[in-house]
This record gives C-alpha cells, structure tokens and sequence, in this order.
C-alpha cells in the first residue's frame, strides 16, 4: 500500500490550477456571482420593476351615517397585522365621480371600485368590481375587510359606543404551544415558508454541485485516457493516489466557484437593505437568511463536500471507463440518474414530510444522505445525534467509494476500445494490478 | 543482478497475450525486445513495470521482486505517447518529477540540461501541444528519466521520429547506459538493434523464441553467411553453381556487388575461397559474417517484423468490419 499523500496532493494541485486557469472556468465563475447576486437582490429589484405596487381600490360610500370612518377601518383591516406577510399593501381613494372611477377599473388603471350602500333592511350591501379574479386573494382580502366594517355598523346600531367598538378589533392574546419542548424553543418567528425555501435552496446547490462538477471529474479521467497521459501516470502514481488527487483537485475547483457565487450572493443580500433604503427609502427585510444558524452552514459544509466526494468518486470510475471524451455522458447516466432519485425524493417528499420513517432511513444512505441532512435540519426535524450519525455513515460512505472507484480505475484505464460494459470490466479488474 | 523475468502469462479473455515468457537482462546494459506488433511486447513490459499482473511468473530485479520495488526504479516510454497537451513543457515535466519525489529545484535544472542536449532548450515554456510529435516525443522521453530510473523502459522509442532525432536519442542511449542504467527498449528496426544492443529476446505469440546476447543469438542460427564476388561471374550462366556444389552451402541472396551464401558450421567457409581460387576465379569480395538479426528473425517467427507487423494490422481491420 502506497501512501496517498504527496502524490495525490500533487495530482491535485495540476488538476486544480489548469481548471482554475482555464477560460471556460472564469467564465463560468463570473456568470454564476452574477447570478447569485442578481438573485440575493431580486425582492429590491422586484420592488423596483413595480410587481410589489400597492392594490389600488377606490371606495364609494353611499350609505349613510356610518358610525365610524369606513376608510380608516377598511384600511387598518386590509393592511393590518391580519393581513399575510409579504401580501400587497392596499391604497384606497375616495372618488369624486363613481363612474369615472368605474372606468378606470375597466380600463385597468385602477384595480377595484368597492361600492358600499345600504339595503332596505338597513344592512350594509358591498359591491366589488374588479379587473382581477372576483374569487381571488384580493377580493377576499377585501371582503374580509367588508365584514369587519358591517360587524362596526352592527355594533353601532345595537348602540356600542365608538370607543368600545375600536376595543373588539384589536387582535388576539393568542400563543400556539406545541407537545414537543424542543419545537417550541427553536419556533421563534422562523415560518414555514423560510425554512421551505433554505431547504430547498441547499438541496438545489448540492445537487447542481453533484451533476456539474462530477461530470467534471470524469471528462478529466477520460480527456486523460484518450490523449494516453494515463498510461504515464499510472506507471508514476497509484489509482488510489491519481483517484483521490483528481477529485480533491477538481472539488477545490468547485468549492472556488462556488464560493464566489456565494459570496456574491451574500454581499447581495447585505445590499439589500442598503439599496432598498437608497432607492425605496425603507430597508427590504434580510428575510431570506433568517433561519440560517451556524450548526446548519457546517452541516451543509460536510454534506456539500461528502456528497461531492462520493458522487465524483464514481464519476471518476466512470470516466475511467470510456476511450474517448464523448462516451462519458453515456457512462454516467446510471449515476445521475441516482442522483435525481435522491433530489426529488428530497424536493418532492422530503420537504412534505422530513420526519416520515423513509425519509430518515435514507438519510444513513451515503448516495443520498447529502440532501437529506440539511433538509431534515432546516425542517429541525433531525437530533443532533442523528446528524452526527448520518455524517459518520456520509464519510464511510465517501471512503467506501473512492476505494471501490480506484479498483474500477485501475482496471478500467487500461481498457481501449473496448464497450464499457459489467463483463469487461469484470474481466480488466482481474487483470489489473 | 540482472532483471530476471521468468515464464510469464498473461491472459485477457481467451487470448493469451505471453504465454510463459521469459527473459533475462545484465545491467548496465542496452536490450532489445523484438517481436511483431500484438506478440505480447508491451504486455510484457507492462508486467514489468507492475501496471499489469501475470496469471503466473515473477519479476525479479536486483533479487528483489518487482512488486517490492519503489516505482522511481523505472523510467517508461508507452508506444502510445501522451502529455498534458496544453501545459508547458517545464510543467509537465516538473509535475510528472515531482510524482516521482524529485525536489522542483533539481527538476527545472535537469529539464534545462536536457532540452539542451536535445538542441530544444526554447521549448521550456511552450505549451506542450505547439510542438512537432517527433518534439513531443523527445518531451516524454525526458519525461520518462528525470528521475533518474535504474531501468528504462521503452517501446518502440524511435517510432514517428526523423533521422537527426534517431541519432539524438540514440547518442541519449548510450550516455545514460555509460552511467550504468539499463534500457529495455522495443523496435522493429533490426539496424537499431544491431547498433545499440548488447542483447536481445525475439516474441512471438507470447513467446520467447530465442534470447541472449547478439553474438550467441545470431551464432546460434548453426550457419554463417559468406559474401563472395568474383571477375566475369557470367563465365557459366549466372555464376553460382560451382559454389553450391559445395556441401552446406546454400545460395540466399543474389546482388550486384556480391551473392550471399549459407555455410552450415560444418562446412569452414573458406573451403568456398580454396575452390574459387582453384578453379582461378578472380575473387575482388570475400567476407564472413554471422546471419543478421533479420535472418535470424525470419527464421524463428517464420516471417519479417514488417510483414507480420502489416498482417497483422490486416486481420485487425478485418474483424473490424466483420
């Protein structure tokens, strides 16, 4: 047995500065900082392109003696603690003209006219003219506002003095305790929506970090093979040695790259509030990183990088496998197609129900524990034992791997011409040293 | 101690690559490994340099097997060459030295010296792909010492390069084999062989038909070759048969300076000198020799390296289209 190190240092020292250095890989490095951050600022900007603008209403009081303001208490209904985060804010206006304003709604310069009249019983009678859907999430926002106004006007008429009424609209003394001591203790204000979204997000970067910089790996090992380096280094160096240097060499190259779109992406995210005071004059909330804790990055760290090992290890067997540079999408294909298994298992069922038994067995699985363990923890539905054991059973995986991917290597780069199939390369790892 | 390769085989599926091979270099010394391209070459030196394992046999050198020794022990030059095309010359050089453990210092200033010798010393940081393959060629073979190998092996190093190139390397040859290396090297070329080599193993089919120095191998042929010429040889037809009617001797070659003659070694060739000047011939070229390397190739493997070497090619172009 060799030792693995300086040989596969070395080995991954050239792999890493020729990747680095070369165009495609700039490019690349450039292009994705440029998205990482147009996406980091993207909420800012959305805001600057108008698709936050505020919901228009007019409003057309025709009944009469309303014992409070009906826009004032429209208004604080409508835009409310009530109403849901991130939902439009309302406007309302009070038109002199109703039929102007009728048409303004036609032609679409204003989104709804609320006409409020009474009927012959005395009730409030609300009518909602819209250009959007009378059955969508503006129009119930605006009859729940509606109803809140008839329940005043009740109020009013069984004779409860204003000042009461302002009483029975303030909100709830309302707190939700859960069974689990834990869950409520970590609850704090992270909503369902963000910790959807963070797991969603480290699920994709892994994923895409999996199919990219392993297809990385095995053209590397096959651009070898077909210009017959291989045949140099296998006499320099052992399969082990040229197997872990290859991967830890193009993975350095990866965590370059993705290091500069992350970090693009952070500064982004801290421009936000600055940009949004500049040109909006009120900070965009930093919403998106809320829920991110220290514990959680370093997990992701280890998955990212255990996941890339054990996916890029088998990446390299593949490689090792094909005589010329264009078969090694037909070799890989039986990888990426585990690796998709283990996304959308994640993205469709993980993310629906992370504590359901299966989804917790193949998190012990090294091919698929790298999206499932940071998933389970953005969901906080994982122990801090079970991470621990998940991430020994992630790196025995990743061991496993590079040692069963240097016995494919060392049989498959001695194999030319010949079809990549099970019963050659049975055949070459019998005849391999 | 001598590298010692003993009854080798090697098997891929139901071809037998070398099939009990054996074969035994002295060091400090130049061999030749000749055989037609698929008689089991390059299997045998991929055994050698352990990239390969033998179904049965063993590699011994210095006593000790190969699968003990330290890789930097060889220097290996593939047939199919190859470098990292779009890197320098001094990086590729400098990476494939330091796999080797040889210190970036001592590396660049070998890589100097030898670009030197080889009349490419502006080549230093050029990319390896800019370069001529006969160039390329020279960049690999640097490649395959700079780590100061004991044995170096090569196959078929003269391949794909010009004249003044072949005398380079051959001059290389003889300057690492004056510092005590061994070179085990591969050709067709049987001049090459016959200029360089001390000794030589001949392949065929995986075996070794016949090894040894150059000297016992071509005496070992049980015949020697006489050269002869003579004033007037059309004085009785073509000239020749009072020659054969000598016991053991056979005509082999006709040609305008000279005819050539097998004289089996019972027959002392001078007996054909004493009847040419008996029957007053006007002898102006007589010379005896040992058979040549390819006379004594063509009568181990029953045909010529370059003939096997197209036959070969032929039945591999036909199974491909079948």
């Amino acid at each position: 047995m060799r030792r693995l190190f300086p040989n596969a240092w070395h080995v991954a020292k050239r792999e890493y500065l020729v990747r680095v250095r070369s165009r495609t890989f700039m490019l690349l490095t450039i292009f994705l900082a440029l998205i990482g951050f147009a996406l980091a600022i993207a909420p800012v900007a959305l805001r600057a392109l108008g698709a936050e603008r505020p919901v228009d209403v007019a409003v057309v009081v025709e009944a009469e003696d309303l014992g409070s303001d009906p826009i004032a208490l429209l208004s604080a209904a409508l835009n409310g603690a009530a109403s849901a985060p991130g939902g439009s804010r309302f406007e309302l206006s009070t038109p002199d003209d109703p039929a102007a304003a009728e048409s303004q709604v036609r032609e679409g310069d204003v989104d709804g006219l609320l006409t409020i009249a009474r009927d012959d019983d005395g009730a409030l009678a609300f009518t909602y003219l819209t250009d959007a859907s009378p059955t969508g999430q503006t129009a119930l926002a605006v009859r729940q506002a509606a109803s809140a106004l008839t329940i005043d006007d009740r109020l009013g008429r069984a004779g409860i003095d204003p000042a009461d009424r302002g009483q029975i609209f303030l909100p709830p003394n309302f707190e939700a305790v859960s069974t689990d001591p834990n869950e409520q203790a970590q609850e704090d204000g992270v909503d369902y929506a963000t910790r959807a979204s963070l797991a969603t997000v480290m699920v994709v970067l892994i994923f895409m970090a999996i199919l990219t910089y392993g297809n990385w790996v095995a053209g590397s090992v096959a651009e070898e093979k077909s210009n017959r380096v291989m045949e140099l280094l296998i006499t320099a160096a052992s399969p082990l040695q040229l197997l872990v240097g290859k991967v830890l060499g193009t993975g350095a190259a990866a965590m370059t790259q993705y290091a500069a779109l992350l970090a693009a992406g952070g500064i982004g995210l801290l421009l936000q509030g600055e940009i949004g005071r500049t040109f909006f004059g009120d900070p965009a909330g930093a919403q998106a990183t809320s829920g991110v804790t220290l514990p959680m990055l370093l997990v992701f760290g280890i998955c990212f990088i255990g996941g890339f090992l054990v996916y890029a290890a088998l990446y390299a067997a593949a490689g090792s496998l094909v005589s010329r540079a264009e078969e090694v999408q037909q070799v890989s294909g039986p990888i990426i197609v585990v690796a998709m298994i283990g996304y959308f298992a994640a993205i469709f069922f993980g993310t629906t129900s992370p504590e359901s038994g299966w989804v917790v067995g193949l998190s012990f699985v090294p091919l698929f524990a790298p999206y499932l363990i940071p998933l389970r923890m953005a969901y906080d539905a994982i122990s801090p034992v079970e991470v621990v054991l998940a991430l020994a059973a992630l790196a025995a995986g990743a061991a496993l791997a590079l040692w069963l991917a240097s016995k494919i290597y060392a049989a498959g780069v001695l194999l030319y011409g010949q079809r990549p199939s099970l019963r050659n390369l049975w055949r070459a790892s019998r005849v391999a040293r | 101690m001598s590298l010692v390769v003993e009854s080798i085989t090697k098997r891929f599926g139901r071809v037998t690559a070398l099939d009990g091979a054996s074969f035994s270099v002295e060091p400090g010394r130049i061999f030749g490994l000749l055989g037609a391209n698929g008689a089991g070459k390059t299997t045998a030196m991929r055994i050698v340099l352990d990239i390969l394992r033998p179904d049965a046999g063993s590699v011994t050198w210095q006593g000790r097997s190969n699968l003990d020794l330290p890789r930097r022990t060889w220097g290996y030059l593939p047939e199919e060459r190859g470098l990292y095309t779009r890197m320098t010359v001094m990086d590729v050089l400098r990476f494939f030295a330091a796999l080797y453990g040889v210190p970036e210092a001592t590396a660049t200033a070998l890589v100097g010296e030898w670009l030197e010798r080889f009349r490419v010393p502006d080549y230093r940081d050029r990319r390896v792909e800019e370069l001529s393959k006969g160039n390329q060629q020279k960049i690999q073979f640097i490649a395959a010492i700079l780590h100061d190998p004991d044995v170096l092996i090569m196959d078929e190093p003269f391949t794909g390069l010009d004249p003044v190139n072949v005398g380079l390397l051959k001059e290389a040859f003889l300057a690492m084999r004056d510092r005590g290396k061994t070179l085990i090297f591969s050709t067709h070329q049987m001049e090459t062989v016959e200029e360089l080599c001390e000794s030589i193993a001949i392949v065929d089919r995986g075996r070794v038909v016949v090894s040894g120095t150059l000297r016992d191998v071509r005496r070992a042929m049980g015949r020697q070759v006489v050269r002869l010429a003579v004033d007037g040889q059309s004085a009785d037809g073509d000239g020749t048969g009072w020659v054969t009617e000598i016991p053991g001797v056979r005509l082999t070659r006709r040609g305008q300076d000279f005819h050539e003659y097998a004289v089996d070694t019972q027959t002392d060739p001078a007996r054909i000198l004493q009847a040419a000047l008996a029957r007053g011939e006007r002898v102006t070229h007589f010379e005896i020799a040992d058979p040549s390397l390819e006379e004594v190739f063509i009568e181990h493997v029953g045909r010529r390296a370059v003939d096997e070497e197209q036959h070969h090619l032929a039945d591999a172009s036909a199974g491909a289209t079948s």
